[in-house]
């Protein structure tokens, strides 16, 4: 064993630049697994953790409730109802309303809860994390602490179409209402100003609902089975509501998308490790083939030999993957305040066990399969055929540039010839390229379509956008609608109404409605069939539709208030709203069902008008009849901002370990070319052969395979990415991404790429320098 | 009045072996002329391969100058000295040294296209070489593995030859050969420096000394003596007593 040790110590020595960036890359490979695997491991376990120990609910409901009727009724169910463990009914004020954060607004429904009721709930506790001296004011979220919102600083809130100033007295921990993902928006108001609020009248007097199932993977279904129960005996009460799988699936978007891209980016580097330590192994078997011969000669057996590679390789991967694995630790940091950031949950950075051990597990694994695989060749060694000639590592049976006759010039045909010669490095460089040229064209498509241009991704995930909406009395509609019709100011206005139904009688669906789908703005949200056109027309969320074995055609039961009408499925929509719960129906296919309690009109504006001043001038017009309104474009701002920061992030992180991919995969495959080819070049250079041209020649020789693979890669990429994509965003509820491929920059990404690529190969390649004709005649 | 093709002063090469400087060439000058198949002798260790190095631009001296016509090649960068080499000049080295990876046409083409731009005439050259060293056409489209020692080493000197070069330097080009195709390499050698080819060779090997007109005896870095033989002739016993004298004078 210590003989094989000095050995393998031997190999390492001998082979310190490869081995160094085998080092990297298994570095980055163990830090990028260990990191996704935190994420995927713990990340969402610790929203359980918070979830226990605030004795959060598994359903929120929140419904208008001026008289206590509804409490009692609600209390009389989950009093006699089995499947309830423990509940809690408090009354609070409810009301749609925005906020100020990241840059634009967010709107959400607010439910205001007075201080002492919300710190002593025994269920759906709230946890102060942040308190001024201020004694009169509001408490908020802490997802919405900036540096805009802090303790001390006036708020503007508007409430329906109010507007109303606070001071922030501090930040607040909820599970279930803690942030704009949630539906629901708790908000925390000192006794002074929640009476204050409650005599101004601007929200509506509710019972807050908090329910703690006895199993809590029924949530879903409670949820749509306690909103039927209710609208069933009150119609027109306004009543939101969330549970525990949504708000989960909601908070931990940012973190899936993230994990994901890690766990694809590590996999990716650790698929390039192993294809170069397997080209890494190939190479020293042919380089030392006699010296493997001697070893055999002296009593070696393959696998021992075998297993001296392994124990190199396996050694240096698991001492690598667990340095590599504690420096995740060192990013983890950076990465979780990103996360907590979109979760708004705390996350208390600790060591965890599991991540390593599988991290090990996984990288340790892949490269003793790898190893053996490319080890296998050492049984072929006849001692006495190594020790006489080696194994002939060049390809005789046919000269595939000769230059008698290409027309080729001769440092290219040389190149080309160092090309054809070596499969192993093109392999390497391929596989390489196509992963970079997957990773150029997603990056190119994330900055086109997300960074430089917001609107196709906007499109995509909120669904329909307009300038403002403004929710109106119905029975105001008539005369809002020839009003806003006289007005120059306006382009467009169509209803789009969002209201709850239950498809047969289980599962919640956030419906919208229109009176002509042909109006709205986004006339991609129907990704297959067609929008509904007639009363007895449904369109529901394509991820659902996939969930029940729903397809175009089908017939449907959808209830609403009570009442339950069958509807045909037109078409299927992806919209992440509700996680792809959704779906679309006219509006007399709605009034099947009941009649609308408030109607939500999206407007488009001129361009030339404030989309503030003209809300502002609505609600001080029509005071009475108007219950609010909203700048989507603000709003959608917003939700965008944080979705683009965290792909900027994504794209420049990829981006630069794509480059440390491509300069190390490079280094070893020109540091193992210039040891193989040593003589060669010995030989070249005492003929006359200039330094420059070499490296010309050597940086060539990589450039077919680079090109290829880059354009192949490229091109292919361009046709995979919105399928794969989709795949991507498939739990967000949709089906079909259809992205513009920014075919211009990608090509010049394309371009910059493989002159990145040969700019690089010539600079590694500058050690020819070191290589003299004289070395070589003295056996150097 | 034979011309200078080549000429040293006061050419030094030290090496630094353990901290100690070594002096492996010491003051030479020296003219190597047109037309001339000069042998440099030496025991093991005399400083000929160094000579040869320095002569030829594989190395760069320590002190001294080294001219070719008017252009001072040891003053050249290693680039410059690379240039000086495909242009003036062509080696046969004692292990060969073609290039595995490519034909045997392919050996001698990659040198000559760097000189050359004309591949007509280039390849009409190579095998006007080839079929001089008796080297057949299937041979030529073989690899260096695929033929024996003896073809090798003929491959090697078409290749030094495909440039026409000024001078031919030649290191113990049958060192790696058995004595017949030692012979035949030799004797090639000997047929392009008798159609003018200027030819500097380095050997310990009397019979391949035997083939050059001029002798130049190396030791402890310095040349000790110079013999002229004359122009060679086949089973000529006068040249080989005569060099045999000079050898056993030099303390061979």
């Amino acid at each position: 064993m210590k003989k094989l040790f000095l050995i393998v110590r031997s190999n390492m020595r001998k082979a310190k630049g490869q081995t160094t960036a085998i080092i990297v890359l298994i570095l980055l490979a163990a830090m990028l697994l260990n990191l996704w695997l935190i994420l995927s491991i713990d990340y969402q376990a610790n929203f359980d953790r918070y979830h226990d120990k605030l004795n959060a609910e598994h359903v929120t409901l929140t419904v208008d409730d001026n008289d206590g009727k509804i409490k009692k009724v609600l209390s009389e169910t989950l009093n006699s109802d089995n499947n309830v463990a423990e509940y809690l009914l408090d009354t609070c004020m409810h009301m749609t309303g925005t906020l100020p954060y990241n840059g634009g607004d967010m709107n959400s429904w607010f439910v205001f809860i007075n201080k002492q009721t919300a710190l002593t709930r025994s269920v759906g506790r709230t946890e102060l994390v942040e308190e001024g001296n201020v004694s009169s004011g509001v408490y908020l979220p802490m997802l919405y602490k900036t540096n805009e919102i802090e303790v001390g600083k006036p708020i503007e809130l508007s409430i329906g179409s109010h507007t109303v100033t606070y001071t922030v007295c501090g930040f607040f921990n909820s599970v279930m209402a803690g942030s704009n993902n949630c539906s629901i928006t708790e908000i925390i108001l000192t006794e002074d100003k929640y009476t204050e609020l409650e005599h101004l009248g601007y929200a509506s007097r509710a019972t807050l609902c908090s329910v703690r199932l006895q199993d809590k993977s029924d949530n879903i279904n409670y949820e749509a089975a306690l909103k039927s129960l209710i609208s069933k005996s009150y119609p027109n009460a306004n009543m939101i509501s969330n549970s525990y799988d949504m708000v989960l699936q909601a908070r931990y978007i940012s973190q899936s998308i993230c994990s994901a891209i890690m766990n694809v980016m590590a996999l990716l580097v650790l698929l390039i490790a192993l294809i170069v330590i397997a080209s890494n192994i190939i190479n020293y078997i042919q380089i030392n083939i006699k010296n493997l011969g001697a070893l055999k000669a002296i009593g070696y057996t393959s696998r021992q030999l075998i297993g001296l590679l392994l124990l190199q390789f396996l050694g240096l991967t698991l001492f690598t993957a667990i340095i590599g694995s504690g420096l995740s630790y060192c990013f983890f940091p950076a990465v979780n305040t990103m996360m907590i950031s979109q979760t708004g949950i705390p996350y208390a950075i600790h060591f965890l066990p599991l991540p390593l051990i599988l991290s090990l597990f996984i990288l340790g694994g892949a490269v003793a399969v790898a190893v053996w695989l490319a080890a296998r060749r050492i049984k072929k060694i006849e001692p006495i055929t190594a020790l006489r000639s080696g194994i002939q590592t060049h390809n005789f049976k046919c000269n595939h540039i000769p230059l008698e006759e290409t027309k080729a010039p001769l440092h290219l045909a040389l190149a080309l010839k160092t090309t054809l010669s070596g499969a192993k490095h093109n392999i390497t460089i391929c596989i390489t390229m196509l992963i970079l040229s997957l990773i150029v064209v997603f990056s190119g498509l994330m900055t086109a379509n997300m960074l430089v241009d917001t609107t196709p991704f906007i499109t995509l995930i909120v669904g329909e956008t307009a300038d403002c909406c403004i929710s109106i009395d119905p029975k105001f509609e008539d005369e809002f609608l020839q009003k806003m019709n006289n007005d120059d100011r306006v382009e467009k206005i169509y209803l789009q109404t969002s209201v709850s139904v239950t498809h047969s009688n289980e599962t919640e669906l956030l419906a919208t409605l229109c009176d002509d789908f042909s109006q709205v703005n986004n006339q991609h949200v129907i990704y297959k069939g067609r929008f509904p056109k007639y009363d007895n027309e449904i369109a529901i969320g394509a991820k659902y539709a996939r969930e029940k074995g729903l397809a175009i055609g089908d017939e449907i039961a959808i209830t609403a208030k009570g009442k339950t009408e069958k509807y045909l499925i037109s078409g299927f929509t992806q919209i992440t709203n509700y996680l792809g719960r959704d779906c679309l129906f006219t509006r007399s296919g709605y009034e099947r069902l009941g009649t609308i309690s408030a109607t939500n009109y999206y407007i488009n504006l001129t361009s030339d008008t404030d989309i503030d001043a003209f809300n502002a001038e609505i609600t001080r017009n029509y005071a009475k009849n108007i219950y609010t309104t909203i700048n989507i474009q603000s709003t959608v701002e917003s939700s965008a901002n944080v979705y683009i920061s965290l792909m900027t992030i994504i794209v420049i992180a990829i981006l630069v370990l794509s480059i440390i991919i491509i300069v190390f995969v490079l280094y070893l495959l020109v540091r193992t070319m210039l040891n193989n080819k040593k003589c060669d070049y010995g030989i070249m250079k005492a003929l006359g052969f200039t330094t420059r041209q070499l490296i010309l020649q050597t940086a060539l020789s990589f450039m077919p395979a680079i090109i290829l693979s880059s354009i192949v890669g490229l091109i292919v990429s361009c046709f995979i990415i919105n399928p794969l994509l989709s795949l991507f965003f498939s739990t967000l509820g949709i089906i079909k991404c259809s992205f513009a491929v920014p075919v211009g920059f990608i090509t010049i990404t394309g371009i910059g790429l493989i002159l990145f690529t040969f700019a690089i190969a010539c600079l590694l390649s500058l050690k020819i320098k070191k290589i003299t004709p004289k070395a070589l005649l003295s056996g150097e | 009045m034979k011309k200078i093709v080549l000429q040293t002063e006061k050419l030094s090469k030290s090496f630094s072996n353990g901290g100690t400087m070594q002096h492996v060439l010491k003051n030479i000058d020296l003219q190597l002329y047109k037309g001339d198949f000069t042998v440099i002798m030496g025991a093991s260790g005399a400083g000929k391969s160094t000579l040869l190095y320095a002569l030829s631009g594989m190395d760069t001296p320590t002190l001294g100058t080294i001219t070719f016509g008017d252009q001072v090649i040891s003053a050249l960068s290693q680039d410059g000295l690379a240039v000086f080499r495909r242009d003036h000049c062509g080696f046969v080295f004692q292990q060969i040294y073609l290039i595995d990876g490519m034909s045997v046409m392919d050996n001698v083409l990659s040198s000559g296209l760097l000189v050359s731009k004309d591949k007509k005439a280039l390849v009409a050259r190579a095998k006007e070489l080839f079929a001089a060293v008796d080297i057949s056409e299937t041979t030529q489209k073989k690899f260096p593995t695929q033929i024996s020692g003896g073809e090798a080493q003929r491959v090697g000197i078409v290749r030094a030859l495909i440039n026409s070069p000024d001078i031919l330097f030649a290191d113990e080009p049958t060192g790696a050969l058995n004595s017949k195709t030692g012979l035949n390499v030799l004797d090639t050698l000997t047929k392009f420096n008798e159609q003018g080819q200027s030819v500097v060779m380095v050997t310990h090997d009397m019979r391949s000394a035997r083939r050059g007109n001029r002798i130049l005896y190396l030791k402890d870095g310095v040349i000790l003596g110079e013999c002229d033989l004359g122009t060679y002739s086949h089973g000529d016993m006068q040249r080989h007593e005569k060099l045999s004298t000079f050898l056993k004078e030099m303390g061979w």
